[in-house]
This record gives C-alpha cells, structure tokens and sequence, in this order.
C-alpha cells in the first residue's frame, strides 16, 4: 500500500449569508467619546446616499445607542422567517440599532460577551441586502465590542473620528494601533469641531486649537479626509431626527461631510485597486 | 498587509500557507498545537506557557482552521481544545 498525499482545499467565502450582498464594511471609530463619531456616522451615510450608493448603518453603541435619536424613522424593525431580522429604513438607508428594541430611556444593562454577542447577532442575521457601503458606528473605547465587530465582519477599512485637542488623539492613537493589530486599514481621519464661521466676519475660528487631525496624519501617515466645523444647525438636527447633510445639502458643514464621503470612497478605490490575492475569509475542514 | 493567499492540508499533519507576500509555509499541525496562544495555554501576564507538552498526544489533528477577521485564524483542535486565535503575524514567526 502506498501513501497517498491529499491537498484539500479552503472554502473561500466564510461570511455569514446576510453580508454576502455587502460590499464594503466601512468602521467609523475614536478612542473617544463624545467627539461626534455617531454624528458623522450619520451624515456620512446620508452623504454617501446622495451619490446614489446602497448604504446601510449600524449603530454598535450598546450602552448609548444614538442613531434611533438622529434619525427619525417611522417603521419598526421586524423580525422575517428564520429569525432575521429586517431594518427599517430612512430615505433608503438601512438601520439598525439596540435602541430600536429598547424603551428610550431604560439602560441596557449587559456584560461584555451578552453585548457582543448582540452585536454579533446584528452582523449576522439582519437582511441587510445588497449594500454598496454598511457603515458601523463603533462605540468608543478599544474593548469586547470592538473586538468581536472586527473579528466577525471583514472589515474594510475604518474611518478615525477625532477632535483637534491633545486629549482625543492620546485615545485616537490606541484605536489606529488597535486597527493595526487587527489588520483592518485606516482608510483616513476626520477632524470634527475643526473649526466655527462666524456668521458676522465669515473668518474660520480654531475654537479647539489648530491641526489635530493634521498632526495624527503625520504621525500614521494616514490622510485626512475632512474637517468638519463646528455648526449649531448640525447638532439641532441631531436632536430633532433630521440628519443636515440631508435637509441642508448645500450648507458648509454638508459640503465637508461630502468631502469626507468622497474621500471615503476614494481611499476604498486605492485599496481595492492594490488587490493581493489575499482570502477576505476562508474556512477548512481537516481530514484524517 | 500580509494576509492569506492560500491555505491547505499538505499530509496528515502539515498544514500549508502561501502569503500574499508569496511565502510558503508548511506547518506541523501538532507542533502548532504546543504553541496555542490562548489564555489558558499562555499566561496573559507572565507569558509562561501553562500547557504541559506532555499532556498532548501526537495524534493531535486540527478539525476545522476557521478565518479570524483580517488578522488571525482560529483552530479547533481533535482534543477539543479550539480557544486558540493564531495571528498571522506570530504564524509568520513560527519555522
């Protein structure tokens, strides 16, 4: 009897049934809080939805979900055969979020592996269609949510959100190193509260110093795909449901969300472009 | 970026990767197995290996090699043994 040397082969597309339509899984992320990422999220969904693209938005924010407030929508989400969960949309965009499923003000009050194991679920077995762009709005911080987020979707790329000051790029620096480590590319930085135009001189004032983003660009050589000023109306329609890139497309602050998209789909471009060869997933089932 | 071009089972106990970089690298599933990196194999603070080499047998087989994201992949081994996320970086390192 001779040996015989068998080769068996990998099964190359391992993503779960419902991001199969999914093409681009873009993460929009800071080491902090508060620095506007859920706002940007927003408004980069609506923005990347004016160009005609199939967008969804997941809000992975299971502690303070927002996007349920920024966004009014009428429909609930409900739950199809097999347990799937359908998105209810707002103006074609399709969302999901733990505050859909949950009274407004009561606190979701979960461990670590209940909170990824629902965003896992959120991943998984929502019918999220053919999308050209599913932005996931990450919570802050670098933890178990972020973890399992990165380790259950191929992600392709992730979108940092920061302030200019000090403070938020010290945790800015720990979530571009965690995005390293995790092999998902920085695709760029957004500067938010970059600067405020006073309607009486028209003159750009640097309320929270100059160049943050500028100096992180430096540092990680990742390019900066927009800043975005501080802007009253911005944060109105926030709290009233109404996204502005939406309502007021032709505003300063929604021109630099549509730089920021541009951007956005540009740096996806250059990476699809650089194509290794490399398994986006793969799985492979031994045998003796 | 290196990441996984082409993974495959060699022989009984060699699995094969090629690289994006077009490495090849054939590994010893067994051998793989001794350098488990999860907690319970490694100590998360001290780095000492806590898994005894002779606890595990040479007839040790993967059962399934799982991707984990775009950095890792995830063995589930014979001896039931599969919290092991392996990085493709500490891979790379191994001969």
């Amino acid at each position: 009897m001779t040996a015989t040397t068998r080769s068996t082969k990998p099964d190359t597309d391992t993503r779960a049934p419902a991001l199969r339509g999914v093409k681009n899984i873009i993460a929009v992320a800071s080491g902090k809080g508060g620095v506007g990422k859920s706002t940007t999220a927003v408004n980069l969904a609506f923005a990347l939805r004016q160009t005609g693209a199939k967008v969804g938005l997941l809000d992975a924010d299971v502690y303070g979900p927002s996007i349920p407030k920024m966004i009014k929508i009428d429909t609930k989400a409900s739950v199809a055969e097999g347990n799937i969960i359908v998105p209810p949309e707002s103006d074609g965009i399709k969302l999901i979020s733990v505050g859909m499923f949950n009274d407004g003000d009561k606190a979701a009050i979960l461990r670590g592996p209940m909170a990824a194991g629902l965003i896992k679920q959120f991943l998984t077995q929502v019918a999220w269609g053919d999308l050209d762009y599913l932005i996931i709005d990450y919570p802050p911080g670098t933890g178990d949510i972020q973890l399992t987020l990165s380790q259950t979707a191929p992600i392709t790329g992730a979108v940092i959100v920061t302030t200019p000051q000090e403070v938020s790029l010290l945790d800015v620096r720990k979530a571009i190193s965690m995005f390293k480590t995790l092999k998902v590319p920085v695709l760029g930085v957004i500067e938010t509260m970059s600067y405020f135009i006073c309607d009486g001189c028209d003159k750009k004032h640097y309320l929270f110093n100059q160049g943050g983003g500028e100096r992180l660009v430096r540092e990680f050589g990742v390019p900066l795909l927009a800043g975005i000023p501080v802007d009253p109306m911005v944060s109105k329609g926030g709290d009233e449901g109404k996204p502005h890139v939406r309502d007021f497309p032709d505003s300063i602050t929604a021109k630099s969300y549509k730089e920021a998209a541009g951007a956005v789909a540009q740096q996806i471009a250059i990476l699809s472009s650089t194509d290794d060869g490399g398994l986006s997933s793969f799985s492979l089932t031994w045998k003796n | 970026m290196i990441r996984v071009k082409d993974i495959s089972q060699k022989n009984d106990r060699t699995l094969s990767i090629v690289w994006t970089d077009n490495k090849v690298q054939n590994l010893d599933v067994v051998k793989l197995r001794l350098k488990c990196p999860c907690a319970g194999c490694i100590d998360e603070w001290t780095h000492k290996p806590i898994l005894k080499p002779e606890q595990i047998p040479e007839t040790v087989r993967p059962v399934s090699i799982e991707s984990v994201g775009s950095y890792a992949m995830k063995i589930a081994f014979s001896d039931g043994h599969s919290t092991g996320i392996y990085t493709y970086q500490m891979l790379r390192s191994l001969n």
